[in-house]
């Protein structure tokens, strides 16, 4: 290195643009809530007089089958509502997730002012009569309760109609509706909707005095503490369950069914594993109550009342140590009989929940606090339910913490950034050498520039890699788990591969490619994390299906072969800037260097091919031997196996068409370039079939841009063979490299 | 390549050799093949959404040629769409492919100890050619379907149905005839010292669509014969369809046959074979449960003639004692589906196993495999594979990675020398 001559100048500038990167990848900054810094800080300390939001953004939570911060719970809904991980107030100004998830679970009508809702569709604008360029695209659900009953016919309408004859109209608003649906879940998730006994089946002077009332009681527990005074009773006194005694029985089914029926508007689970509870399940509020129904509700229409009102009595008399049995045994052996299967359900309810869980109760005041803007209390009441939590759940909640800060750093936003930087500062090493005046000038500030752009890319991988590490972590899995995280890995892994090569080759080419590669894998994982029918949920760390429900097998023949995809994807990306490097070249009128760029193209391209077959082949074989041993057969024709198959080729058709000599150095970018479309294909496309065993990842939306990156490679192909280019390339012999 | 000139004589004796081979050997020609494999996997890709992973496979993969159709929903489909284009098949380019590496492994390749990497990975790629046209043409698939508590000792094809006559005079011992597929395709007359008739096929089809008409409507076309039996009751049309290769494809076999005495005929039968099995029949209408038991009295014996899935029966039996199916709380996530089973074989050996996702059952050259199962009414389905070149494919691997690691490593470490070297000039 010539780092001791360099002019003070170019020393400056190098470490404006080092330090200008750190701050994007590492440092607290504007658009990221926490920065790298907080994983070493320890939690904020709650103050008396402010609400300790971040706190309360720690509790766990069970939702989509995976135990997480209330934090993650709120980024990912609003990431499904309103495709940002924020939510904006009445004047556009951004409020954070988790202060928009306690005003929808503690202050219902606070939330309902705030632009949850993305509708960018204008056909489905007009359903809610707004347009798009006066009142922009984000709405509040005050804006759209008035048209809700519309917007759920229409959707109901659309749902009817087969998922590949759907129009974009038919989507959104079926996202819509979801997304409503979606929210009302949440509000209703730690408070009941309210009551409305129908009047012909009850006898509302009974139920009444049961009801909370929020003039006498302090809080809905004095509710749950009614109903449970009531299954106290009667399960001290069986004999009062018979036919006509609709005194005990008209509450008690009222009840049962009412926070049963609850169970289905709850959006995650609050209330861990009860004390001394094996198997470990967790809870939403009706189901501690009352169990969950057993079968659905429609099914009640087939009880017959006598054979059930005689069972549930039975039950109930039973002594305690041996219902649990009884209940057990009517659920394994009688699942085709509804009256049994109901009647173990209230014999549950009325026997084996006793009291009232006291983290209900803890909510409970929570939102009684938060709606009084009562600090002491709500941040004494979060401890009280963290403690309680962990105690009763403590394995499930040991990534917890982690996953809070994680979700606050955003490492894959900030690499995307970081990357951009790269390229940046790449693509302006070669435009200074090729525009500066003097050659002394040129190879001074074009080096410093590379050399930046290479130590750049050494940061940002860093994160990248801290990224994955940090999924990895918390899901407790190997880095690629479903079509987002292969983006992630994808881009990763042609990072890494560019970052190596950088460090042999200092031409900036690698930097250039590589950072592009890491920027558009990133925006595509965005874009798959948004993507609806992909994510429903919003969390990118959903579960795994039970086929796939295999370490050893995601950690070989999963990352092998995304291995595979990322270097294939790098050798057409070189390829194309080999393209570009020629239109350069014809452009600026300079082909002094030309003989020995092309010299190295062709070994980079060449090297990168072959690794790109070695891991698309043994990746390809692995599948084939984890097919082997969990079917029997070893290769079956499924559409993912064929598009990997089709890599395998393509990279094996561009490595003989090297050697028989057929393809110089044009030929073999070309060949490359093509690749991307067959890797692109094989990526994405086969999922579009929505055939074949791999078809998990079905989405729609990406058709488009599939398509458009399809045409532009394609388009890139044809740059190069542009018959006006031909006098550049001049005549193939002289290339042979 | 230019390193042949520096070759061993032992090439150049070979060349001189099998000079006959060496046009075959052409990497043009290997280039072409590769790409037309491209077109083809590509084209039965597209196709499985039409016909099916199955229908795909037998049009494409396992042919000379198959016929492809552009899709009408693609872009100038109307145009295109009815303009059939020919695809080169599996069997076709395997072959090809095996002949053009076997050309060049005489011709052109040197056996030292170098290029080393460069043979095992040809020979690790034809044992895979090698060894999935042999799958193709040995594997069978079939399924095992047991309820709760109960034992199987057979397996029932995919596709493929049999006609079977079951003697049950002796209400203790069961004795079965059956006509395989292939004779009923075949269709002619067929007898058996076990049977008391002689069976005339007269017509066998794959797929059928069937209705019940009035009594006074005459049945034509396909069940116009018939005059006795289920099909003479329920007065059922049966209209031939073709076979479903879908995955969810159902396909209704039928068969009308007729029982001849010596030289004298019984009667006319036909049979429809319902895809989930026959016991469904009576769920369809009360009247076609005999499908699954026509009665026929011959010889003061009964018998009952039925079209089913064709079976295998087995040395071994299969209980199953239960079944789990877990999801992910709160979600439609499954993560477990579980058989529990006892393997009872022969000499009463019975081991317990449990087969699960990633965990099937292997016995005796044959997998089973967790394939569905239904909780409410507690029973399971196994997919059953017999692959009896299932060894080849993890040799030629073994052989290929082997090949690509030697290969590999020298480009590797030349092209880092190289660099490092250079590094200086450009850097």
């Amino acid at each position: 290195m010539t780092e001791k001559k360099k002019p003070i100048r170019l020393r400056i500038l190098s470490i404006v643009l080092i330090l200008t990167g750190v701050y994007f990848v590492f440092f607290p900054n504007r658009y990221t809530s926490l920065s790298i810094f907080d994983f070493f800080k320890g939690e904020k300390i709650s103050s008396e007089e402010i609400i300790n939001l971040d706190a309360f953004s720690r509790i766990p939570v069970l939702r989509g089958g995976r135990v997480k911060p209330i934090d993650s719970v709120a980024r990912n809904t609003l990431l499904v509502l309103r495709s940002k991980r924020t939510a904006l107030d009445e004047n556009g100004n951004k409020v954070p997730a988790v202060h928009w998830l306690a005003d929808v679970l503690f202050a219902p009508e606070q939330a309902d002012k705030l632009k949850t809702f993305l509708i960018d569709h204008d056909q489905v604008l007009g359903v809610i009569g707004k347009k798009l360029v006066n009142d922009g695209k984000y709405y509040s659900y005050n804006d759209i309760e008035p048209y809700v009953e519309e917007i759920e016919k229409s959707a109901q309408d659309a749902s009817k109609i087969e998922r590949e004859f759907r129009n974009y109209y038919h989507q959104n608003i079926i996202e819509l509706y979801h997304g409503l649906v979606l929210y009302r879940n949440l509000k209703t998730t730690l408070t009941p909707p309210p009551h409305a006994p129908s009047s012909s089946v009850h006898d509302h002077s009974k139920l009444e005095p049961l009801f909370y009332n929020p003039e006498v009681d302090s809080s809905r527990t004095s509710e749950y503490r009614r109903f449970r005074l009531l299954t106290d009773e009667i399960s001290a006194n069986p004999a009062g369950i018979k036919m006509g005694n609709s005194e005990v029985l008209g509450p008690l089914m009222y009840f049962i069914d009412y926070y049963a029926r609850y169970n289905l508007f709850a959006e995650f689970f609050p209330l861990p594993p009860e004390p001394g509870e094996p198997g470990g399940k967790w809870r939403k509020i009706g189901e501690s109550l009352v169990g969950t129904e057993p079968l659905d509700s429609k099914q009640k229409a087939e009880i017959e009342p006598a054979r059930f009102i005689s069972t549930v009595q039975s039950l109930v008399a039973t002594p305690d140590n041996e219902v649990d049995e009884k209940i057990t045994s009517i659920r394994q052996n009688l699942k085709m009989d509804p009256t049994a299967l109901f009647a173990a359900q209230y014999a549950e309810a009325v026997k084996l929940r006793k009291g009232i869980d006291p983290i209900i109760e803890h909510y409970e005041t929570l939102e009684v606090a938060y709606r009084d803007n009562d600090a002491t209390t709500f941040n004494r009441t979060v401890d009280q339910i963290r403690s309680l939590v962990q105690q009763r759940a403590p394995t499930d909640t040991s990534t917890i913490a982690f996953e809070k800060t994680y979700n606050g750093y955003e490492p894959f936003y900030r690499s995307s950034i970081g990357y951009l930087w790269v390229f940046l500062i790449a693509s302006a090493s070669w435009l200074v050498s090729v525009y500066s005046k003097s050659e002394k000038d040129k190879i001074g500030a074009s080096n410093t520039l590379l050399n930046c752009a290479y130590m750049l890319t050494g940061l940002v991988l860093i994160a990248h890699t801290f990224g994955l590490a940090g999924r990895m972590y918390i899901e407790g899995r190997p880095p690629v788990t479903n079509l987002y995280s292969s983006a992630l890995f994808i881009s990763w892994g042609a990072v890494l591969l560019c970052f190596l090569t950088e460090k042999f080759l200092r031409l900036g080419i690698a930097s250039a490619m590589g950072s592009l590669i890491g920027f558009g894998g990133l925006i595509v994982a965005h874009n798959l994390s948004i993507d609806s029918s992909l994510n429903p949920s919003g969390d990118t760390m959903e579960m795994m299906r039970a086929v796939l429900d295999s370490n050893f097998w995601l950690a070989t023949h999963v990352v092998t072969i995304t291995i595979g995809y990322s270097t294939t994807f790098l050798a057409g990306f070189l390829g194309i800037a080999y393209v570009f490097a020629m239109l350069f070249r014809l452009l600026s009128k300079s082909s002094r260097k030309g003989k020995e760029l092309d010299k190295t193209m062709v070994s980079m391209i060449f090297g990168i091919t072959c690794f790109s077959l070695f891991f698309s082949l043994v990746g390809t074989v692995l599948g084939g031997i984890w097919a082997d041993q969990s079917w029997g057969r070893f290769w079956g024709w499924d559409a993912k196996e064929n598009g990997a198959l089709l890599i395998v080729i393509w990279n094996a058709i561009l490595l003989h068409a090297r050697w028989a000599g057929i393809a110089k150095v044009r030929g073999l970018s070309a060949l490359a370039i093509f690749g991307n479309v067959v890797t692109a294909w094989s990526w994405f496309g086969t999922n579009m079939l929505g055939v074949g065993l791999h078809s998990y990842g079905f989405m729609d939306k990406a058709f488009v841009p599939l398509m458009a990156f399809i045409g532009s490679q394609v388009a890139i192909i044809g740059i190069a063979y542009l018959p006006a280019f031909f006098s550049l390339f001049g005549s193939r012999k002289e290339q042979t490299a | 390549m230019s390193e042949m000139k520096k070759s061993p004589s032992s090439l150049s004796q070979r060349r001189k050799k099998f000079a006959w081979l060496i046009p075959l050997a052409d990497l043009r020609i290997t280039l072409t093949l590769l790409s037309l494999s491209m077109v083809l996997i590509f084209v039965a890709t597209l196709e499985q959404v039409r016909i099916g992973i199955r229908g795909a496979q037998a049009e494409f993969f396992e042919s000379i040629y198959g016929m492809w159709n552009y899709p009408l929903q693609f872009w100038g489909g109307e145009f295109l769409n009815p303009l059939p284009i020919p695809i080169p098949g599996g069997y076709l380019l395997g072959g090809l492919l095996i002949i053009n590496l076997v050309a060049a492994f005489i011709t052109r390749f040197q056996w030292t100890g170098k290029k080393m990497g460069i043979q095992l990975i040809h020979l690790g790629i034809i044992m895979l050619l090698i060894g999935q046209l042999a799958t193709q043409a040995m594997q069978e698939e079939s399924r095992m379907q047991i309820n709760k508590g109960e034992s199987k000792n057979y397996l029932e094809r995919f596709h493929g149905v049999e006609l079977a006559f079951i003697d049950v005079t002796n209400p203790d011992s069961e004795h079965v005839v059956a006509l395989p597929q292939a004779l009923l395709e075949n269709g002619g007359t067929h007898y058996s010292k076990d049977l008391p008739f002689k069976v005339k096929v007269l017509d066998f089809g794959p797929n059928c669509e069937f209705s019940s008409l009035p009594p006074a409507h005459m049945l034509k076309g396909t069940s116009a014969g018939v005059n006795r039996g289920v099909i003479k009751s329920t007065n059922l049309q049966i209209n031939p369809k073709p076979e479903d290769f879908s995955s969810e494809g159902m396909n209704f076999g039928y068969v009308v046959f007729e029982l001849l005495d010596g030289a004298q005929s019984m009667g006319t039968w036909a049979a429809i074979s319902h895809p989930a099995g026959n016991h469904w029949w009576s769920q369809i209408n009360p009247k076609m449960g005999d499908l699954a038991f026509q009665p026929i009295r011959q010889d003061g014996r009964l018998w009952g003639a039925t079209l089913r899935p064709e079976r295998e029966y087995l040395p071994y039996s299969i209980e199953l004692l239960g079944i789990a199916n877990e999801f992910y709380q709160g979600t439609e996530i499954p993560f477990n589906f579980e058989s529990e089973i006892i393997l009872k074989t022969e000499g009463d050996q019975n081991r317990r196993a449990l087969v699960y996702m990633n965990t099937p059952l292997r016995h005796e050259g044959k997998t089973f495999y967790q394939y569905q199962m239904n909780k409410a009414a507690d029973y399971t389905v196994f997919q059953v594979v017999r692959n009896p070149s299932w060894l080849v494919p993890y040799i030629a691997c073994i052989l290929v990675s082997l090949g690509l690691l030697w290969q590999f490593s020298f480009h590797l470490a030349r092209f880092l020398n190289k660099n490092v070297a250079s590094k200086g000039s450009i850097a």
